[in-house]
């Protein structure tokens, strides 16, 4: 989650209290970076042949064998695809849903029972999606009893189908909750309510206070949290790996998957899908990066 | 002004669609624990036919695989949570101040927000080596490593001019780097150290793929065990599973629903 708060500047001089800090940064460098640096190196060095079991010695062919067969880049196509569409309707639903329920999501029962679903892990909402969508499913079962269907075979395929709907479902249920209670959020921090009576004062239709005011400053600050989505569905493993086809796969499923597999033939190319994700990752985080400060004034 | 019919249907509408949107809320945890309660439930049929307490019995009323999971699951998360956040506060704290902060906070970024599986399938090799696949510590270990990145980033958000100035104040008065944090700086924390340790609990205690690959099976938490169900097609125990899984992050968060985006 992306933090709301504005920062103070900071002087960098030493403080007596400094050395337990540094002593902290040190064991993050240790604990993670360092070993992230080392595996990254070694997913690069495995998959241009320099090391393991299979090493002849350096060579591109297993990048250049990934690049011919495509199974590749309708990976990434169908995790991008999912990721792009996961975002524009959580953002779309989440921003309707907060400016219309804003009074009962601020006082009623809703403005409890809306934090329910934050609760859900992923393993559980693959889950639930499955048993409700699937042939046999929950909403199979009212279909018939409502006579709009006869039989399984006439349920339209939500789950294991080709535009990976029910990986989106999922991914919704569990993005879109936590969304409305951002928008809200950011409304009240912000006194949006204040800066749209200000508008309107000076004129402007509620059309031109929603987009012109409303809109734009709830979704510039939350535009990481918006990126930080993107990269979330774009890695995730547990939904597709419930709820997706065989192919082509989610990145992280065909990554676990080339890695897990017995053919150690594949193993360059599970570690090539986890470079290129990481580049990709490290690209939009950049990009979240520059754009939070710029919404931050920093 | 738009036409008064219009406000009016919209008006009228709101609290139908707040009772749908709570619904939708609510409806996974009921579906979860009718799902666990069932014994028979045929196709077509929208209502299951015979539903009994037996499983919740049979889990609660001795040791079970389910039961050993979840005291598993939770040793992990309080100790992954606990780490991560103490770490994370002062970690948080050094980077707040540095003059390099953006650079070092991107750098935090990088393990909290890469797809834990693909960074573990490149970890793996390290893991291998230093003998810790398949173990409690192993998992442990890795998922402490994403925890931290995220406590990171929360507390260098947290650490402002106030608490530096009210810091610097103790320094000027003689106190102590210990009396700075036992006195001042740790009472002023307290919730949010508490959401801290709530948020790394979570990541952990949410997390499958990771345990799966590092854990290489062994180390049953209950992610992995609802896996295991599903893949069994023992939907009933997966459902009871996932409502152990489920039921104390909800209380926990509608209990602490007012802190949850606090300088989230």
């Amino acid at each position: 989650m992306k933090t709301s708060g504005r920062r103070s500047s900071s002087s960098g001089r030493a403080a007596p209290g400094n050395s337990l800090g540094r002593a902290g940064l040190v064991l993050f460098v240790l604990m993670a970076l360092l070993p992230i640096l080392f595996s990254l190196g070694y997913a690069a060095a495995y998959s241009t042949g320099t090391i393991g079991l299979l090493s002849d010695g350096f060579t591109w062919e297993h990048w250049a064998a990934v690049g011919r067969r495509g199974e590749l880049w309708s990976s990434f196509g169908l995790s991008l695809y999912i990721a792009f569409v996961t975002v524009v309707l959580t953002v779309s639903l989440a921003l309707v849903l907060a400016l219309y329920l804003r009074r009962p999501l601020g006082y009623g029962a809703l403005s409890y029972i809306i934090y329910f679903p934050l609760a859900l892990p992923a393993t559980v909402a693959a889950f639930l999606v499955f048993q409700l969508f699937s042939g046999a499913g929950y909403a199979s079962r009212i279909l018939i009893r409502l006579g709009l269907i006869d039989g399984i075979d006439q349920f339209p395929g939500l789950v294991h189908d080709a535009f990976g709907i029910g990986i989106i479902l999922a991914h919704l249920g569990l993005a879109v909750p936590f969304f409305i209670l951002l928008f809200v959020e950011i409304y009240n921090t912000e006194k949006v309510a204040a800066l749209a009576q200000v508008a309107q004062t000076l004129g402007a239709r509620r059309r031109d206070v929603l987009y012109r005011v409303t809109v734009p400053i709830l979704l510039t600050r939350c535009f990481t949290n918006i990126i930080l989505l993107f990269i979330a569905v774009l890695g995730s493993y547990e939904i597709p790996l419930l709820l997706g086809r065989q192919a082509p796969q989610m990145v992280s499923v065909l990554t676990m998957r080339k890695y897990a597999m017995f053919d150690i033939a594949q193993k360059p190319e599970a570690f090539i899908v986890a470079l290129l994700y990481t580049v990709l990752v490290l690209v939009l985080i950049l990009v979240a990066f520059r754009k939070g400060r710029t919404a931050y004034g920093a | 002004m738009e036409p008064r019919t219009g406000t009016f249907t919209r008006r009228r509408l709101r609290p139908a669609v707040a009772a749908l949107v709570a619904a939708l809320c609510l409806f996974p945890f009921l579906y979860l624990l009718i799902l666990s309660l069932v014994q028979e439930w045929s196709f077509p049929d929208v209502l299951p036919e015979v539903l009994s307490l037996d499983l919740w019995a049979r889990v609660l009323g001795g040791p079970t695989a389910l039961g050993g999971s979840f005291l598993l699951s939770l040793a992990i998360s309080v100790g992954v949570a606990t780490a991560s956040t103490g770490a994370g506060y002062v970690t948080g704290k050094y980077i707040a101040y540095h003059p390099r902060r953006q650079v070092l906070l991107f750098l935090a970024y990088v393990p909290f927000i890469m797809s834990p599986v693909i960074l573990g399938t490149c970890l793996m090799y390290l893991y291998i080596k230093a003998d810790l696949t398949g173990s409690v510590l192993g998992v442990m270990l890795a998922q402490t490593m994403f925890a931290y990145g995220f406590s990171i980033v929360f507390f260098s958000a947290f650490w402002n001019t106030e608490l530096r100035a009210l810091e610097d104040l103790v320094y000027t008065l003689g106190g102590s780097p210990y009396q700075a944090y036992r006195r001042v700086l740790l009472p002023m924390s307290k919730g949010m150290l508490l959401i801290c340790f709530f948020q790394t609990f979570l990541i952990s205690w949410f997390q499958y793929g990771l345990t799966i690959l590092i854990g290489a099976g062994k180390v049953q938490t209950l992610p992995v065990k609802v896996y295991e169900y599903i893949g069994e097609a023992n939907i009933y125990y997966a459902a009871l599973a996932s409502c152990l899984l489920v039921l104390p992050p909800a209380l926990l968060l509608w209990a602490n629903k007012r802190f949850v985006f606090k300088q989230v």
